[in-house]
């Protein structure tokens, strides 16, 4: 891991707007993204966790310029990108890559799957013919599939097999970032140990970085350097994977980590702080923190003013008001 | 609660095919199980195993124009079920065993207020009056914790949360005090706050009611906090069975094993920064079910199999204290321990 970030988010907010009335004038807004800021280094993976609708597939696309930031600076390879057009990000796109929960709907399925994963190849002029189907053919051997299968289609594969297919469609350009949204949620288990695996091998390979999307903690722990928890659009925490595991400082982080099953039965019975609730939408976000509806330790403050993500102690920052800089890391009380 | 002392349900060597243009699958290649009053039962396994097939098969809701329950028997009260005519079953269905699915949007009525689709169960079960039903469905919606109930009843499906629409649909499972509830992943579709909650719910109202639940579910975590026993399945076939403690602590079948192997914990020691340990995979893929399984059906894959596992079908035996496995070679398994 070398020190310079190879993609730098600053101040990052993405508002859908809502429109309504006779006129379907905007009436509002669903505040997605709501001022994000995080970088990722050569060889890093930066884990993104939270729940349905905490902004963190929205934070992918923008990223990817797929869909346009309201406001904030997305800067790759030390080139700022936020204001290219979509004529110009087209040669950024080598640089950062995607993968994604289901390939198969991204893969058409008229075209040899061998073609599929040779297309960026072609598009980006690396090579073309024979030089072409040789990398394709290396390609399909270093994420295990057997170069034979570049003339079948993408239905004759399992959806492991269709998943390697997506990771070296998207190694082809040989890009600095990879970004994998929820990659292995459809994936039974004993399939998402392999592709686990494939990932953190090329990532040590070719020093690849990954901005990792996922709701689920167990995969999060493992693939993960760094880890960013969202709500509501928003990182409430982030710091590093064994840090967050050990000592999270966010009421919400202790939430979701006690909420998580373990595949131990003795721990059952032990989970102790599951939060009520439902998750507020994100149309009409709560005041103050967003987090304060649900939250045991919210104090009258927590409702009125928004908490800024500070860093708390080294590499670890925390959106908390109860969770001053140097404060004690210890159990919050209830108050 | 019933003074039988019997198992509640009775599943013997059951098959279930369905015709396809691949051939005819064996979904369910002959398993047999257990479900005592009153407990918890886990059916674990991966996509495909047979799992969700054999909860439909116990409600009996296979589609006639594919699928059939081709041999077996599954007793419910000592009462023979694959014969019931499809009145009898409707009769049971809702009443005395019930079910709740993963996607509550698909099996709740759009068009109908959550209170009237509680009530219309109850009324047609227990043959109480619409405001009897109302009120009762009012019970169940407090029971489940749904906040400000009396509001909810009169609110569509839409109206509600994906947490809320789950407790709806239990609230209607239990509304006619079912022996039986068959869980087919409930909460897989759910964020983990709202998983924790649901699946605290289902074990509380177990134990108020004394209803048998029937959980069946891929993930060995929610087996693990909610289930008393469980059945793993692989390729239709159970091959292994155990009391939660004793699988989770001594894993017999080679596929169990792996399975645990290739889950990433959260609960083992912290590990330092940086490292990340591989995972165990599986090799391989599981079999196509068209075929016919000569063997053991995971031998293809298995570390341990010999040219027994692969010529003859191991039988569940008995390796002490109600823990059945279905390997040839789990004296060598447990050495390798």
């Amino acid at each position: 891991m070398t020190d310079a970030p190879v993609l730098q988010v600053e101040g990052l907010v993405k508002h859908f707007p809502i429109h309504g009335g006779l006129l379907q004038r905007q009436v509002g807004a669903v505040r997605a993204v709501d001022g994000v800021t995080f970088s990722i280094r050569r060889g890093e993976t930066l884990g993104l966790v939270g729940e349905s609708g905490c902004g963190k597939s929205t934070i992918g696309k923008v990223v990817l310029k797929l869909i346009e930031p309201t406001a904030g600076k997305i800067v790759l390879a030390g080139e700022d990108v936020t204001a290219l057009k979509p004529g110009a990000m087209w040669t950024h796109r080598r640089r950062i890559q995607t993968i994604f929960q289901d390939p198969y709907s991204s893969m058409n399925p008229r075209l040899p799957s061998g073609t599929i994963v040779g297309e960026p190849l072609e598009n980006f002029g690396i090579a073309r013919g024979a030089a072409r189907d040789d990398q394709v053919a290396q390609l399909f051997r270093r994420v295990g599939l057997r170069p034979e299968a570049m003339r079948k289609y993408a239905h004759e594969f399992s959806g492991g097999q269709r998943q390697r297919l997506g990771i070296a469609k998207a190694l082809s350009v040989n890009p600095d970032v990879i970004v994998a949204d929820e990659p292995v949620s459809a994936l039974d288990v004993s399939v998402q140990a392999q592709v686990l695996n494939l990932l953190i091998d090329l990532q040590e390979e070719y020093g690849l970085a990954y901005l990792f999307i996922s709701h689920d903690l167990a995969v999060m722990r493992h693939i993960s350097h760094r880890i960013a928890v969202m709500y509501l659009g928003r990182i409430v925490e982030l710091t590093d994977k064994r840090t967050l595991f050990t000592q999270p400082l966010h009421p919400y982080t202790e939430a979701l980590l006690s909420a998580a099953t373990a595949p131990d039965p003795k721990r059952r019975r032990q989970r102790k702080k599951i939060v009520q609730g439902d998750v507020p939408s994100p149309a009409k976000p709560p005041p103050g923190c967003h987090f304060h509806t649900r939250c045991l330790y919210a104090t009258a403050e927590c409702r009125v003013t928004d908490p800024p993500l500070l860093e708390v102690a080294p590499g670890h920052h925390v959106a908390c008001l109860r969770r001053p800089v140097g404060g004690d890391p210890g159990p919050l009380s209830v108050p | 609660m019933n003074g039988n002392p019997g198992p509640i349900l009775e599943v013997r060597d059951l098959h279930t095919q369905f015709s396809t243009l691949d051939g005819v699958v064996r979904a369910v290649d002959g398993v047999s199980f257990d479900v005592a009053r009153g407990e918890t039962l886990g059916i674990v396994g991966e996509s495909g195993c047979g799992k969700s097939v054999t909860a439909m098969s116990i409600l009996r809701l296979i589609p006639p124009e594919t699928g059939r329950i081709s041999s077996g028997s599954i007793k419910f009260e000592g009462e023979e079920l694959t014969t019931l005519s499809e009145e009898e079953m409707k009769r049971l269905r809702g009443h005395r065993i019930s079910m709740i699915f993963q996607e509550p949007m698909t099996s709740l009525n759009p068009v109908l207020t959550v209170g009237t689709q509680i009530a219309e169960n109850v009324v047609r079960h227990l043959g109480v009056s619409w405001k009897a039903g109302r009120e009762r469905a009012f019970e169940m919606l407090d029971l489940v914790r749904i906040a400000d109930a009396r509001r909810r009843l009169d609110e569509y499906p839409h109206q509600l949360s994906g947490g809320m629409r789950q407790r709806v649909m239990i609230a209607m499972a239990l509304s006619c005090d079912p022996q039986v509830l068959i869980a087919d992943e409930p909460t897989t579709a759910l964020d983990v706050t709202i998983q924790a909650q649901i699946l605290d719910l289902m074990i509380e109202l177990k134990e108020k009611t004394g209803t048998a639940i029937v959980l069946i579910t891929h993930d060995l975590g929610v087996v693990a906090e909610t289930t008393e026993r469980v059945v793993v399945m692989y390729a239709g076939r159970k091959v292994e069975q155990a009391p939660v403690e004793a699988l989770f602590e001594e894993p017999l079948h080679p596929y169990t094993r792996g399975l645990m192997g290739a889950i990433p914990r959260l609960d083992v020691e912290a590990d330092a920064a940086g490292t990340r340990p591989r995972l165990q995979e599986i090799p391989g893929l599981v079999p196509i079910l068209t075929q016919p399984i000569i063997g053991c059906a995971f031998a293809p894959r298995c570390g341990f199999a010999t040219d027994r596992c692969r010529s003859e079908r191991p039988p569940l035996v008995d390796a002490g204290a109600g823990h059945l496995v279905a390997c040839w070679e789990v004296d060598r398994v447990r050495r390798a321990a």
